[in-house]
């Protein structure tokens, strides 16, 4: 009986052994890509950080109207420093995401494979997302300017439109990259700005017809009168 | 450079005199320029070897068979003697950036090859030009061995309101020389100037338009070549495109001495004070037409600029400014007013924000122009009743809050980097 206990504490004791000492290069090789990717994202940090700076990024940022928005955000750091601790944790959850692969966990593969299936579509609805509002300041800003030059009353609300119209657009852009609800997103985004050309239509086509031939009225003759009152200075 | 004008100018090989004529569609005012030319050349250069040069933008209006077809049938008209030399002409498309300062780059490029003592350059639309612009423009070069010739002229005054409110007062408070019409148009200038000027690589910006009467201006000044001015008289346009838009001309200009800034600043911090320049030609008084300006209109487009740009405002002026336009823009319209000082200070803080960069330079430079509409209007306001004299005395004034105020300038340019 003594024996059989032996055998059998002996034989899972081995087998114990024989799973411990099969998984220990993973777990080891788990820390070392630990360790490495860490100190890879720490130096690709600050590389970028540099470069940035360099590049006099934050300026840019500050000219384009992003830092503005960061601060109105309630971010404290500079878009230098931010964009730097970005790449930061991309690289950190890559590098758990290759150390738990590197565990050889059953469960985990096809998690993992998926999850690198879907990064570029993330990064790339990031980077729409980014240049969509960026382009989206600075065309809202030109039109402002060029309609309040053009002497336009609403020239705020044309702005306004303008750089609504692009972020709907970026984020459309984003919400179809990701592949969440494409469908849906499409039919929606036409069905708002089917909605919006057909309201203005109607409105101007049958239910707002005195009020358009109104307005079109006051502005012929408002640019008539400009016409005549032009002045013949010039400029330079 | 096109073949048939490289062969022209090698056949002539080399002028004692080239004039240079920018222009496009100018078909109904470039006859008489290029006979007003001819003339001035005939009666003040008389032994000279002149060449005429028409630098054109694609004209299709019969612009360019205009200037062949153009001659003087009868010399005794205007001169005692027949010319000894028959004046070359030359007449051929620009290549680059549609604008004047790639007509004139062809011109630099023509005095280049001909190796010229004394250049000059008119206009192709002027109505009051005479053969004695060419005595004066180019006679300080040829004989006095000056290197730039601006003109001074006889003009409205309500005319030349860049030039009055912004350009004149800050070159002269920046490079310390009362050039009158730093952005006249019509130049003279020697070979040496114009083969440094080909030197800079500037064609592809907004020297390329209308910036390059500034450019050329302040390269002449800040570079150490002799200046002076010759007073020319009436200006008179031909009546303008009514499509023609302040926009572009007001940026290009206003963007072509902000950059110049910047290249210069090493020079123009140190200067303190301004000095006259010599002035060549008789000045006289001259009869102008009567013009119309339609104030309402400015300061209606100042007020918006009050209402919805004051967010891109606030990045470039100081608070205080933002505060003193704000009540600027409440004032009624009779007794609108836009003081010298709060405008001094905005030139100088536009400077300093187009320096750093820290607003989209075409955007900070376009959001300018309510500004200088409502000063305009103040100008046009306080002048209504005024002389010509009295109006230069106040555009005098200007200038000197333009030169008091530089410390402000330097401190809001250090502060910026």
């Amino acid at each position: 009986m003594g024996e059989v206990w032996r055998v059998a504490i002996s034989d899972s004791f081995n087998k114990f052994l024989g799973k411990v000492i099969t998984f220990l290069p993973n777990l080891l090789a788990m820390i070392t890509i630990l360790i490495i990717g860490f100190l890879i994202a720490w130096i690709v940090k600050k590389f970028i950080f540099r470069f940035l700076k360099a590049i006099q990024f934050d300026k840019v940022s500050e000219r384009w109207g992003l830092a503005n928005v960061l601060s109105k955000g309630g971010l404290t750091y500079s878009p230098a420093s931010l964009l730097s601790r970005f790449f930061y944790w991309i690289i950190v959850l890559i590098t758990l995401i290759m150390g738990i692969n590197a565990l050889d966990v059953p469960a985990t593969q096809n998690f993992i494979a998926q999850f690198f299936n879907y990064l570029p579509h993330l990064f790339a609805a990031i980077l729409i997302l980014i240049v969509g509002y960026l382009i989206a300041l600075f065309l809202g800003q030109a039109a402002l300017i060029a309609a309040v030059n053009a002497q336009m009353e609403s020239a705020r609300l044309l702005s306004r439109v303008v750089r609504w119209f692009i972020i709907i657009l970026a984020l459309t852009m984003a919400l179809y990259q990701l592949g969440i609800a494409e469908r849906v997103i499409i039919a929606a985004f036409c069905i708002i700005f089917g909605g919006i050309v057909l309201a203005l239509a109607i409105a101007f086509g049958w239910g707002g017809r005195e009020l358009a031939k109104d307005f079109l009225e006051r502005f012929y003759k408002r640019r008539e009168k400009e016409d005549e009152g032009k002045e013949d200075i010039s400029h330079i | 450079m096109e073949e048939s004008f490289l062969t022209q100018l090698k056949e002539i090989q080399e002028a004692d005199i080239l004039i240079g004529i920018p222009s496009y569609n100018n078909a109904r005012t470039i006859g008489r320029v290029v006979r007003a030319v001819i003339a001035g050349l005939a009666k003040y250069f008389q032994g000279s070897k002149a060449v005429i040069l028409n630098s054109d933008g694609g004209s299709t209006d019969g612009t360019p068979e205009e200037v062949k077809r153009v001659q003087i049938e009868d010399f005794k008209t205007i001169l005692t003697s027949h010319p000894v030399h028959p004046i070359p002409k030359i007449v051929t498309p620009y290549h680059g950036i549609p604008g004047k300062g790639s007509a004139f780059r062809t011109i630099f490029e023509a005095a280049k090859l001909l190796n010229p003592k004394a250049c000059a350059v008119v206009d192709s639309d002027l109505r009051s030009i005479a053969p004695e612009w060419m005595e004066l423009l180019l006679r300080p070069i040829y004989q006095e061995g000056f290197d730039y010739v601006a003109p001074l002229y006889g003009r409205h005054k309500f005319d030349g309101t860049i030039t009055n409110s912004i350009v004149y007062p800050l070159t002269r408070a920046l490079y310390g020389k009362r050039v009158r019409q730093p952005i006249g148009g019509d130049f003279g200038f020697s070979g040496k100037l114009a083969e440094f000027y080909l030197t800079k690589d500037v064609w592809e910006t907004d020297v390329a338009r209308f910036g390059i009467d500034i450019w050329m201006t302040t390269l002449a000044i800040a570079e150490g070549y002799k200046v002076c001015q010759s007073y020319l008289g009436a200006k008179i346009h031909d009546a303008k495109d009514p499509g023609s838009d302040l926009g572009p001309m007001f940026t290009q200009v206003v963007s072509s001495v902000f950059s110049l800034m910047g290249n210069y600043q090493y020079l123009w911090k140190e200067v303190r004070e301004s000095q006259p320049i010599p002035t060549f030609g008789f000045h006289f008084e001259v009869g102008l037409e009567p013009i119309s300006v339609n104030v309402e209109r400015m300061i209606r487009n100042f007020r918006l600029g009050v209402k919805d740009l004051m967010e891109i405002w606030r990045k470039i002026l100081l608070p205080e400014m933002i505060l003193r336009l704000e009540s600027v823009g409440r004032l009624p319209d009779d007794s609108f007013s836009f003081p010298q000082d709060l405008w001094a200070r905005i030139i100088y803080d536009f400077a300093a924000a187009y320096h750093k960069g820290s607003v989209h330079r075409e955007h900070l430079l376009k959001s300018m122009i309510p500004l200088y509409l409502g000063r305009v209007a103040s100008f046009v306001m306080e002048n209504q009743e005024s002389t010509a004299g009295e109006v230069e005395a106040k555009i005098e004034s200007l200038c000197r809050v333009f030169e008091e105020m530089k410390p402000y300038l330097i401190e809001r340019w250090e502060q910026e980097k």
